[in-house]
């Protein structure tokens, strides 16, 4: 059985089945629609990880990641957006939400 | 590291006063009779931006682009020779539209009506049963559009244009071409539907007097001690075009995330060499179209008019090469997440001056100084729908729109 993340990031697991998403929509909607609990506690958490993710990550061919890694890059890809919460707009975030949702995302380079 | 620097110095007042300083009337932000006259005099006479020649990499890549304003769907093509044309996306038995997908491939085009299919270059190839029709097929191509490309950027005509792209813009094409869009092969995009003259819509991202009330955090780096509007340092024209050269805060306290994430962007966009002399320079072209310099957050904007009172933004984040590892992948992601960010917040307030407008009670609106790119605009588009008024009636344009105001 292989693990669910890469060796150094076993502190992201309990935050993989919200926080891995594919797809640069569904992780804005993500954002949006997540508990702020949760979706604090995972920035908390992930936010440090970030420099060292990306440098593991980088190491290997970003086409063909071996599954725990392409985790890992689609969670630091919805960290991406989850830190524009986080620490950009605080409070600010419930009304953002909404204004958020008419600015719809049609492509990226990862995949929209 | 911090030593004494100058304040900041943006442009005075007094260089920009021969733009005028008379209020603006309000009708053409929201009056149909003025989008009437636009229509024409505006979007049929100038070169528009619809797309990047990064989606047409092949022979057959094909894009559908809609102009409301003129009631045009354009097709776009790459020819089998390697040209980009663009036609009307027409055909010329009965005038269905050919094209309903968005973009694609193919090597030819074939009407879903009779069957008549057209090449890459637009000629009629085969109609069943033609021998009945009283024409010749070399009659019966797609009507063809002026098209040019400038920095990769790609612009039709859809009147007669009495200046090729390059002419009309002027020295604004060689700075198009140092812009990291000319060497984009990706990009990001997002969308948006508004409530909203084209012009307010378009006027809110070409004045930084909103700023601190309506990004107070996202825009933080935009606005500082110096210059707590966040003043543009310069700002040019050419003609209907124009030019800001963005201030930045010197002391920009990022967060975190957002440091680490910034810092990425920039190393890849010295690493890659776009991080030219224009990376703080933004392009306003005439009549809908922005383009940033930045290598960091690449974006580009067009504001279509759907009519007086709607209008569709489309923002692009343009990007050189395929994500080749991790670090860019994210660094792009970044980028247009909080590009968005500020998009998003811009919306609701240009929806809510449109909807005082829209209720008549302003005869006029105004324009301080450092809103001289509004004025800039309004000016051009005056200029072009007073002339246009006055071709048709085969009178003198009168200075200014007041007559309808
Ligand atoms: S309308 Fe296209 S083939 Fe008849
Ligand atoms: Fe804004």
């Amino acid at each position: 059985m292989t693990a669910l993340l890469p060796a150094a990031f076993e502190a992201l697991v309990p935050f993989a089945d919200r926080w891995v998403i594919d797809g640069s929509i569904a992780r804005a909607a993500r954002r949006g629609d997540a508990d702020p609990a949760d979706r604090a506690a995972f920035f908390t958490a992930a936010a440090p990880l970030l420099d060292a993710a990306l440098a593991h990550l980088d190491r290997y061919p970003i086409d063909t990641l071996p599954q725990a890694e392409q985790r890992l890059m689609d969670m630091m890809l919805t960290l991406a957006h989850v830190s524009l919460t986080e620490e950009i707009l605080g409070d600010q975030e419930p009304a953002h939400a909404r204004q958020r949702q008419s600015m719809r995302i049609t492509r990226s380079p990862a995949g929209a | 590291m911090h030593g004494e620097r100058p304040g900041f110095q943006g442009m005075s007042d007094d260089s920009l006063a021969w733009l005028g300083t008379a209020p603006i009337p309000a009708a053409p932000y929201h009056d149909p009779a003025w989008f009437e006259l636009e229509r024409e005099a505006v979007f049929r006479r100038s070169w528009l931006q619809v797309g990047h020649i990064c989606e047409l990499p092949d022979s057959g890549s094909f894009i559908r682009r809609e102009i409301e304003a003129l009631n045009v769907s354009l097709l776009i093509v790459r020819g089998r020779d390697g040209e980009i044309r663009a036609f009307h996306n027409v055909c010329t038995h009965r005038g269905t539209q050919l094209v309903e997908e968005e973009s694609g491939r193919r090597g030819t085009f074939s009407c879903p009506y009779h069957r008549w299919s057209f090449g890459t270059d637009g000629a009629l190839l085969a109609a069943p049963d033609f021998e009945r029709f009283f024409i010749d097929k070399a009659d019966c191509a797609l009507p063809r559009v002026a098209l040019d490309i400038c920095g990769g950027l790609i612009f039709v005509h859809l009147g007669t244009p009495d200046k090729g792209l390059r002419d009309d813009l002027g020295p604004y094409a060689t700075m198009l071409d140092g812009f990291p869009a000319a060497q984009a092969t990706t990009f990001s995009e997002y969308v948006y539907e508004i409530d909203a003259n084209w012009k307010l819509t378009y006027d809110n991202f070409q004045e930084n007097y909103h700023l601190r009330f309506i990004h107070p955090r996202s825009g933080a780096p935009a606005v500082g001690e110096d210059n707590p509007f966040g003043y543009p340092v310069k700002m040019g024209f050419h003609g209907p075009h124009r030019t800001q050269t963005i201030w930045t805060n010197p002391d920009p306290a990022p967060k975190p995330v957002q440091a680490q994430s910034f810092g990425r962007a920039a190393r890849f966009a010295m690493a890659d060499g776009t991080a030219g002399p224009h990376s703080r320079d933004y392009l306003a072209l005439f009549p809908n179209f922005f383009i940033l310099g930045s290598p960091a957050q690449p974006f580009s904007h067009t504001v279509w008019p759907i009519d007086a009172r709607r209008s569709r933004g489309v923002i692009r984040l343009y990007w050189q090469g395929e994500d080749d590892c991790a670090s860019r992948r994210y660094a792009r992601e970044y980028a247009m997440a909080s590009a968005r960010d500020i998009h998003a917040e811009d919306r609701d307030v240009i929806e809510a001056g449109q909807r005082g407008l829209n209720s008549g009670a302003l005869k006029h609106i105004h324009f301080q100084a450092q809103e001289a790119l509004c004025r800039h605009l309004f000016n051009a588009v005056d200029e072009r729908v007073q002339a246009w008024r006055a071709e048709r009636t085969g009178t003198t344009p009168v200075a200014r729109a007041e007559a309808i105001a």
